[in-house]
């Protein structure tokens, strides 16, 4: 790929000065024109001598404490924060200062005392009245005819 | 960006009363911003006082070249910021996959509603740039040179500003500030080559005077 003067010019004010930054598809191509003519190498020392003078340009350090500033202007329009439950339990991994596989190993055991519960629950049927006999004694009771004591 | 020692500093400063946040703001200075945005999202104040910290000065710097002026810059700069934490919901993540890409926008559009309210400030009297005298050159010192120099690109429409500061002075890439100024790359190039040949034009008549 070869590249006239005008292209040159053309990606010296895109590109800029230092060819080695030009894109990768044209770099090579600038680089062999660059070497290949005196023309180019004095547009690009115009080009970088321009780049110097725009580069003098500063601009004034902003007061030493913007983000303390910016960060207390916030403070007084602070919201409440939306809670969800996994901002909740990661604040409380962090008020306590719980490393992740305790709190994974605190988690199981919750969770293992549950399923423990659930299962004592529904196995344990002694002592509970069903709705049958429930009913039966209602019955019972109310069509009771002998004497009342 | 600040150094590690002074983000250190700043953490004991600003944030002592919490035993919890030295620590977490030990984990938010490591979190990318994207992450750090979506934290803010969920109402971490930490989180945004981390983004806050890690941008601040680049985009006072990305405002003042704009504006021309420290205070402006400062103010542009909070005001941004402010609609991050008052309205998180802004960024999305959909939309706006990089925070830094979003932000400039944001910087942006606040620099040129500031633009348009403020009037354009002339030059001084005393570095007008018509009156040269032999030998003036040695007698401009470097922020008169900078001020004529800002004068310069103050005179640029605003498009070409624009192109010319993200490109040039905040070096990003055509693609990266194309999507920013919202145009395609192909016209972002032309923005560039019309901004620098008009400087170049300005600073040769400058330099063959003596002002530059």
């Amino acid at each position: 790929m070869t590249m006239n003067l005008r292209q040159f010019k053309e990606n010296l004010l895109v590109y800029g000065a230092d060819i080695h930054k030009w894109p990768a598809g044209i770099r090579k191509a600038g680089l062999n024109a660059l070497s290949s003519s005196a023309e180019l190498r004095a547009a690009s020392a115009d080009e970088e001598r321009f780049e110097r003078v725009l580069k003098t340009r500063k601009h004034e350090e902003p007061g030493s404490d913007l983000a303390g500033r910016i960060i207390s202007a916030s403070q007084p329009k602070k919201k409440k924060a939306r809670r969800s439950p996994g901002g909740f339990f990661s604040e409380l991994v962090w008020e306590f200062s719980l490393p992740k596989p305790a709190l994974t190993a605190v988690s199981l055991l919750l969770v293992c005392f549950l399923m423990i519960g659930f299962a004592i629950g529904f196995s344990n049927s002694i002592g509970s009245v069903s709705a049958e006999e429930y009913q039966t004694g209602i019955e019972g009771f109310l069509y009771y005819q002998g004497e009342v004591p | 960006m600040n150094a590690p020692s002074q983000l250190y500093l700043d953490r004991q400063t600003n944030h002592g009363g919490r035993k919890t946040t030295e620590k977490m703001d030990t984990v938010f200075f490591r979190l990318d911003d994207e992450s750090l945005i979506r934290k803010t999202q969920e109402g971490s104040h930490e989180a945004f006082a981390a983004l806050v910290k890690r941008h601040s000065n680049r985009f006072y710097s990305v405002a003042y070249r704009f504006v021309f002026d420290k205070n402006d810059a400062e103010d542009i700069v909070q005001e941004a910021f402010l609609k991050v934490w008052d309205r998180p919901g802004l960024w999305n993540p959909g939309r706006h996959a990089k925070f830094t890409t979003w932000f400039y926008k944001v910087i942006i559009n606040l620099c040129l509603d500031h633009n348009k309210k403020k009037k354009t400030i002339a030059l001084p009297e005393d570095i007008k740039l018509a009156d040269k005298q032999p030998g003036q050159d040695l007698l401009l010192d470097a922020h008169q040179k900078q001020v004529i120099l800002d004068g310069f690109l103050r005179k640029l429409p605003e498009r070409q500003l624009l192109a010319l500061n993200l490109c040039f002075y905040e070096g990003l890439s055509n693609k990266e500030a194309a999507k920013i100024i919202g145009v395609k790359v192909k016209a972002l190039q032309s923005l560039i080559m019309r901004a620098k040949t008009r400087l170049k034009e300005e600073v040769k008549r400058s330099l063959s005077g003596g002002s530059i």
